[in-house]
């Protein structure tokens, strides 16, 4: 699943459309659209309702390793270096308030420029050169804080679309949206080099093998202790690409009575497990 | 994970990572001058991003950061009884380099750092000096490319050219530098020293294409060790780690001939042994997370180190110390 974060509905109304998202009826608390591969929220502006926004939707779905988190949005930046309507992909953020930074591991877009973003509590205009750095925004420190918690750093895309050369007062909505629309290929093109980056992390399938074993441990009323160890077995076991199911599968008409009986079985298919790993 | 997890191609780092008070060291001038393309990105210190939690080892180590620092504290440390220490009492480790460009699937690297990006130290007068205060009174062996391996990163950091005066002038201090790599660039440009000892890793080819992955050839290494000798350098043979498996047991017999084959062994300064083992504390973290083969086998644990049951060892080790003692006399052979 790709969990996307914007901070206002004229960033994600452009991204919605050329996706297809539809809105989930079933949540109040935010406007939050998707399809099959993308949940989208909309936070409202500052790192505290992007920080809660990310973490509302997150708890709505079961995370698994190969979902990422992306934060899209406009920046302000020190004139000079990046035209209006530059996508840039985040490699270093740095909360202003309390001077922590966060680091997303960035290995898409090799093409794009990459750059750090100050997040500040407060718009950046004329005040900017207070702060070091070329970009501003308001919520990436928020994110972060959230995707630390939740996702590998590899699974996290912070992107902004330069918006103003730290004017805020002087924001066009048609003009913004056409930065926005202008960047979705690449944004696509993100999304699917990040979808496949982690698609490559490849777990352990031991899905088949967990469900026997929870029958297993019902059926022979094994401790938690003793699952823990059976697990422990069958997941080395098929690491050494032994067949694991049918091992089980052979043990699953087995019935215990008491815990003592459930003990005597329980040693039975360990040892059957080990005796067919050498 | 099974499938090339590399995805920038056109740069050998990702991004390189520069604490503020790096920036003004000559190694750190010199990667930026030789890097124009990697992305520079300022930090505070290089523990706020190597010590990240829920780093993802294996798509870091294919697509792995420079990471550039100043070391505070801690310039050596006293060798682990794990490492074999050659006979010298004074056995001290120091890390100019965390991390290796190799990706050995038994490396215990993996469970020491949370991060497989590559952090190196620019303060190198800072580790002179440590070094040189640790061999005041008396001589010290000092393992210098540990957990790392520093010939073959000398095209990017040529911490063995910077070294090669302080070892030259304290000859109190006997260095080994652990390497795998095919690189010769070093000893065909500098004199050999006494007290720097080159140990090579050498393992069977189908050890090395099952688990060194992009390490040089067997056939490679034996190439840089001859030179090595040419030049007049003192060689140690590593035939470290060991594996005791059904599988790869036949490999270890022609390959210790074949090794002495192509090495005049009397060329050899001595011969360094040791069985596949690590740290309790390090397995555990590569178990939870690594679906290699080789950390799903049967170890037994002895002083919190996990390797094969110690009577297994001894029977293989002293088969295997039969073969080699044929060519190198049981004097130069240090077993673990």
């Amino acid at each position: 699943m790709i969990y996307i974060i914007t901070a206002l509905m004229l960033e994600a109304s452009p991204i919605i459309g050329y996706f297809k998202l539809k809105r989930d009826m079933t949540i109040n608390s935010y406007p939050v659209f998707v399809n099959k591969e993308i949940a989208l929220i909309v936070s409202g502006i500052g790192k505290v309702k992007s920080a809660m926004a990310a973490t509302f939707l997150i708890s709505k779905y079961r995370l698994t390793g190969s979902d990422v988190l992306v934060n899209i949005g406009f920046c302000g930046a020190q004139a000079g270096k990046y035209p209006l309507g530059t996508l840039l992909l985040i490699n270093k953020v740095t909360d202003w308030d309390t001077g922590k930074d966060y680091y997303p591991d960035v290995y898409i877009g090799d093409d794009l420029p990459k750059e750090s973003v100050a997040c500040c509590s407060k718009p950046v205009g004329d005040n900017g050169n207070q702060y070091e750095g070329n970009l501003f925004d308001m919520e990436s420190a928020g994110i972060m804080e959230a995707a630390y918690k939740f996702f590998n750093t590899q699974q996290i895309a912070i992107i902004k679309i330069v918006s103003d050369f730290l004017t805020p007062e002087n924001l066009d909505k048609q003009v913004l949206r056409s930065y926005i629309n202008t960047n979705i290929p690449i944004l696509e093109r993100i999304l699917n080099e990040l979808k496949q980056l982690n698609s490559m992390v490849t777990s352990l399938n031991f899905e088949d093998e967990k469900k026997l074993i929870s029958l297993i441990s019902q059926n022979l009323r094994l401790t938690s202790a003793m699952k823990q160890i059976l697990e422990t077995e069958v997941r080395n076991a098929k690491r050494k690409g032994l067949k694991t199911v049918e091992t089980l599968e052979s043990h699953l008409e087995s019935k215990a009575n008491t815990k003592l009986e459930g003990k005597k079985i329980f040693g039975q298919i360990i040892k059957d497990i080990k005796q067919q790993t050498f | 994970m099974d499938k090339s997890l590399k995805i920038s191609s056109s740069r050998l780092f990702n991004a390189i990572y520069i604490e503020e008070e790096a920036f003004e060291y000559p190694i750190t001038k010199e990667i930026i001058k030789s890097h124009p393309n990697s992305p520079i990105i300022k930090i505070r210190h290089y523990k706020d991003l190597f010590n990240r939690p829920k780093q993802n080892f294996g798509i870091q180590k294919h697509n792995q950061s420079l990471i550039l620092a100043v070391k505070e504290n801690n310039f050596l440390y006293k060798g682990p009884e794990v490492c074999q220490n050659f006979g010298h009492a004074n056995f001290y480790y120091t890390s100019f380099l965390l991390n290796c460009i190799f990706d050995c699937e038994y490396c215990y690297l993996q469970g020491m750092y949370p991060s497989a990006n590559l952090v190196a130290f620019v303060n190198t007068e800072h580790y002179k000096s440590a070094i040189k205060d640790a061999a005041s009174n008396e001589p010290i062996f000092l393992a210098a490319s540990y957990d790392t391996d520093l010939i073959a990163f000398h095209n990017v950091i040529p911490y063995m050219d910077y070294f090669y005066d302080f070892f030259k002038a304290n000859t109190d201090i006997v260095a080994e530098v652990r390497t795998k790599s095919g690189n010769q660039s070093f000893y065909r440009c500098h004199e050999p020293l006494e007290n720097i000892i080159i140990a090579f890793t050498l393992s069977p080819q189908d050890i090395i294409n099952k688990f060194e992955r992009h390490t040089p050839s067997l056939e490679t290494r034996i190439k840089a060790i001859r030179t090595a000798i040419s030049q007049g350098y003192k060689i140690r043979i590593c035939l470290d780690p060991i594996f005791i498996n059904p599988e790869t047991d036949s490999l270890y017999e022609p390959f210790f001939r074949y090794i002495f084959e192509k090495i005049n062994p009397d060329d050899i300064w001595d011969l360094g042994y040791g069985f596949f083992r690590m740290s309790r504390d390090f397995f555990k973290r590569i178990e939870t997370k690594n679906n290699s083969w080789l950390f799903a086998q049967d170890y037994s644990h002895y002083n919190d180190v996990v390797s094969y049951p110690l009577e297994i060892q001894n029977e293989i080790k002293s088969k295997h110390i039969d073969i080699i003692s044929k060519y190198i006399e049981k004097e130069r052979i240090f077993a673990l």
